[in-house]
């Protein structure tokens, strides 16, 4: 404690002013966290581009829904079927963390989506955010894997025969097919391994991988920064006064120099095609 | 985007944030206001649209159909474009080739746009193919959701050509009792996942298998099937008589049923029409 506290504090207020001083000097937690929040972003931002964090709350509630239902699921052939009618039918809602899981899931693939046109309309995987847009893409292609390895989970006949399907698909793939099949299955047939092996996937393998790629996609989107949409009043602003300056030096540059120059501030083909 | 575009992009972005706000509260009020919206979403369809619980795996039902999740319907219709496979359209293609150019398309995006134009009325190609992409995909879920509706649950086919007691009788029980009209439609009955097998018979199906068949059947000796035979071959192992086949094998069926399940297919569309 300081010698500048003013006032007396209760020995509780002391030890734990304390424990985040200990706590905030080894990890320097404020200083991180002030700058995490208190970091400066563009002035103009869109609605749109609140879809990122829409779809990592819905892998928040995926994750707890999902933590419910795995407290109630049995990933047994025999007993699976039945601890979903179980969970539907007797434990106390149940069926509401049940339909917010399945209906979670069809949201997350509609948010991600959006989320990934919002990124493409405004070019914001360009320059310098390439691997921002990399890892988002990667997270996609989990996302629809934990949709295709939950499916199976309901072990009803739809749910069952849709994906032996699915499988014997992957495993007429050339070359690797048949071995990621396997690896799927946990052997050359759908057997009564499987539906374990999917929910290993499904709870521990893909969640594991998403978290570390949401964790990647935060770091790169903080570090990078948000980006500006690029008809902000701003940019537009700025580009008018680049461009006008720089009609000015073409201007006082065109009489004495050798060859006229001209600066032209869009390139030609793409002033054409914004016409048509 | 050479050096020069990425400066000027760093400067202005510089300026950007310079004359910009705060992250904290600006931005995490707009991205909990909607974060709350899509919960409530979510919250109202699960109370809505109540999630319900199909028939058991393996009980003696047709009244399901095997389709993946409505957000793979558009790699589901794509592989029923491609099903009749012939030289030119190979299955492969909706399978393999497709799915991983379209992906290996997507993670390469910001590598393959390197241009500095960021605003979309000036990227005429790049919103093109935006608009292409979710056509395509839109069209081929809105096929997927409405095309495969099946009539499931049949019990009996219209034919005319099956006398009662017979084989081919015997072999439509256990065509309509093992779930194959979950998938097959014949003469209007039955899902459309795969193949119309109304006149399937018609078709000279042949194929050279050396293996051993997981259910030996009488009669059905290899290598070469052809006829009756076939229809053996490919209900035990669809991969063995018609490689990428996605079918599964139903090589649980007795040596009888698989024998009047071949008969009563091999005469679809010729015997019994």
């Amino acid at each position: 404690m300081s010698t500048t506290d003013i006032g007396p504090k209760g020995s509780a207020t002391k030890a734990g002013g304390a424990v985040v001083g200990h706590v905030d000097h080894r990890t320097g937690a404020t200083t991180g966290i002030g700058w995490f929040l208190k970091r400066n972003i563009p002035g103009e931002t869109s609605w749109f581009q609140t879809l990122g964090f829409a779809a990592m709350a819905v892998f928040g509630l995926q994750a707890v829904t999902g933590i419910v239902l795995a407290m109630y699921y049995k990933p047994d052939p025999t007993t699976a079927y039945g601890s979903i009618r179980h969970i539907t039918n007797d434990v106390t809602w149940g069926w509401l963390v049940r339909g917010m899981h399945k209906w979670g899931a069809s949201a997350m693939i509609i948010v991600v989506f959006l989320h990934m046109a919002r990124v493409f309309i405004f070019g914001s995987y360009k320059y310098p955010r390439e691997l921002t847009w990399v890892t988002g893409a990667l997270l996609l292609i989990m996302v629809m894997f934990m949709g295709l390895t939950g499916y199976l989970l309901v072990w009803d006949q739809k749910a069952y025969w849709a994906t032996v399907v699915a499988m014997n698909i992957t495993a007429s793939a050339p070359i690797i097919g048949p071995y990621i099949a396997d690896i799927l299955r946990g052997g050359t047939t759908f057997n009564s391994d499987t539906l374990s092996r999917f929910y290993a996937i499904h709870m521990l393998v893909i969640p594991g991988g998403i978290a570390t790629f949401i964790g990647l996609h935060l770091f790169l989107v903080s570090k990078l920064g948000i980006s500006e949409p690029p008809w902000s009043k701003r940019s537009t602003r700025a580009r008018r006064a680049e461009e006008a300056a720089a009609r000015a030096a073409a201007r006082q540059r065109g009489p004495r120099g050798r060859h006229e120059v001209t600066v032209d501030p869009e390139p030609q083909t793409l002033t054409a095609e914004a016409g048509q | 985007m050479n050096r020069a575009d990425q400066e000027a992009y760093r400067r202005d972005y510089a300026q950007a944030k310079k004359e910009g706000k705060p992250f904290y509260p600006y931005a995490i009020y707009k991205d909990h206001v909607v974060a709350v919206l899509v919960f409530a979403g979510i919250i109202g369809m699960a109370i809505w649209q109540r999630v319900g619980v199909g028939p058991p795996v393996y009980s003696a039902t047709s009244t399901f159909e095997p389709r993946p999740e409505w957000y793979f319907y558009f790699l589901f219709q794509l592989l029923k474009i491609f099903k009749n496979q012939t030289a030119l359209v190979p299955v492969i293609m909706a399978t393999f080739v497709i799915p991983n150019v379209l992906m290996v398309l997507l993670l390469a995006t910001p590598f393959i746009d390197r241009r500095a134009e960021r605003r979309i009325s000036k990227r005429p190609f790049a919103l093109s193919v935006a608009i292409l992409a979710f056509m395509g995909m839109a069209w081929l879920t809105y096929q997927g959701e409405t095309g495969a509706t099946p009539t499931v649950g049949a019990t009996t086919i219209p034919f005319t050509g099956i006398t009662p007691g017979s084989a081919a009788a015997a072999g439509e029980t256990v065509y309509l009792t093992e779930g194959c009209s979950s998938c097959h439609m014949v003469k209007g009955v039955g899902g459309q996942v795969g193949p119309n097998l109304t006149t399937i018979g018609t078709a000279g199906k042949s194929a050279t298998y050396s293996g051993k068949l997981p259910v030996p059947v009488p009669g059905a000796t290899g290598p070469t099937y052809s006829g009756a035979n076939w229809f053996v071959l490919h209900t035990e192992c669809p991969t063995c008589a018609k490689p990428g086949s996605s079918m599964p094998a139903f090589a649980s069926l007795s040596a009888t049923d698989l024998q009047n399940l071949a008969t009563f297919l091999n005469g679809l569309g010729t015997t019994y029409k």
